[in-house]
């Protein structure tokens, strides 16, 4: 762009227009000059470090954009585990349900084939009671009428016999006790 | 007071020593009764006792107690008396008690033995 400029001032200079116009040489050259001092200043310590910020920030952002990438790739694939353990710990827990229910019920079935031997044991047992007291009552009232009877014919025999009788007895009584 | 050992052991001694063919003689207690009242052996009171307990029991054996209801003969009392002689190897002397509880029937008592043939005996095994 100087080399232009200065083409344009030579061309202009050589033709006598900047003489019409006013225009030094010189002067435009310091302008010039003064622009590419401001223009070098301004690169250096604005344009420069806006550019290296912005590049910067484009890197991060790109950073920022690739890290975001993975994580949702990270992310799909934690939710892939999430939803496989999930999914295991649901068949886990089934399982775990599944043998829970399995023991309840041979639980409930060996307290009920255990209450059934205890009611059938109480029954047998309350049978033999009966048993026996039907036992024991015959036996009682066996007793109790031939006690009664053996009382009837003591009172009998004690009336009826004579004295006859009585000796006779006694001799029969005499030959079985001198036999043996 | 309970007899000791040796008591009863000399109570034993003197007990055979009244003994003549296996029946007590009179003449032999007297003297083992003088005997021990001159001599005056140790605890004299219970070896008396232990003395006097033996030969009740032998003397209980050589006497049979026939119970009876209804009248009994002299000659079922000597039969008694033969049949015991006999079964226990010894003189046994009978006598009569009256017991109108058996009804009809003998009961003879020889020591701890008991012979039955009652109407009252019949009747009590069966009310068992």
């Amino acid at each position: 762009m100087l080399s232009t400029f200065l083409a344009v001032t030579e061309t202009a200079h050589e033709s006598g227009i900047a003489q019409q116009f006013g225009l030094e040489p010189k002067f435009v050259l310091m302008q010039v000059v003064s622009f590419l001092i401001l223009f070098g200043v301004l690169y250096q310590f604005g344009i420069k470090p806006t550019i290296a910020t912005m590049a910067e920030r484009n890197r991060k952002i790109g950073d920022g954009l690739k890290h975001a990438e993975e994580t949702a790739v990270r992310l799909a694939a934690a939710a892939q585990e999430s939803a496989a353990l999930i999914k295991t710990a649901q068949h886990e827990a089934q399982k775990v349900i599944d043998e829970a229910r399995k023991i309840a019920k041979e639980f409930a079935d060996k307290q009920q084939t255990e209450a059934t031997t205890r009611a059938a044991d109480t029954l047998a047992k309350a049978q033999q009671a009966i048993a026996l007291e039907h036992k024991k009552m015959l036996n009682e009232a066996r007793s109790e009428i031939a006690r009664l009877v053996v009382q009837t014919t003591e009172q009998v025999l004690a009336k009826k016999l004579s004295d006859a009788d009585r000796a006779a007895y006694n001799e029969a009584a005499t030959k079985e006790l001198t036999v043996n | 007071m309970a007899a000791d050992k040796q008591t009863k052991l000399l109570a034993k001694q003197l007990f055979k020593l009244s003994l003549v063919n296996g029946a007590v003689s009179p003449e032999q207690v007297a003297g083992v009764l003088g005997w021990v009242e001159q001599h005056a052996p140790r605890r004299p009171v219970a070896l008396l006792k232990v003395y006097h307990h033996r030969i009740a029991i032998e003397l209980a054996k050589s006497h049979a107690a026939v119970e009876h209801a209804g009248p009994v003969t002299a000659t079922t009392l000597q039969q008694i008396e033969g049949a015991m002689s006999r079964r226990y190897q010894r003189v046994v002397t009978a006598s009569a008690q009256p017991n109108a509880k058996l009804l009809a029937g003998l009961r003879v008592r020889i020591g701890s033995d008991v012979y039955e043939s009652s109407v009252a005996g019949q009747l009590a095994t069966l009310s068992v």
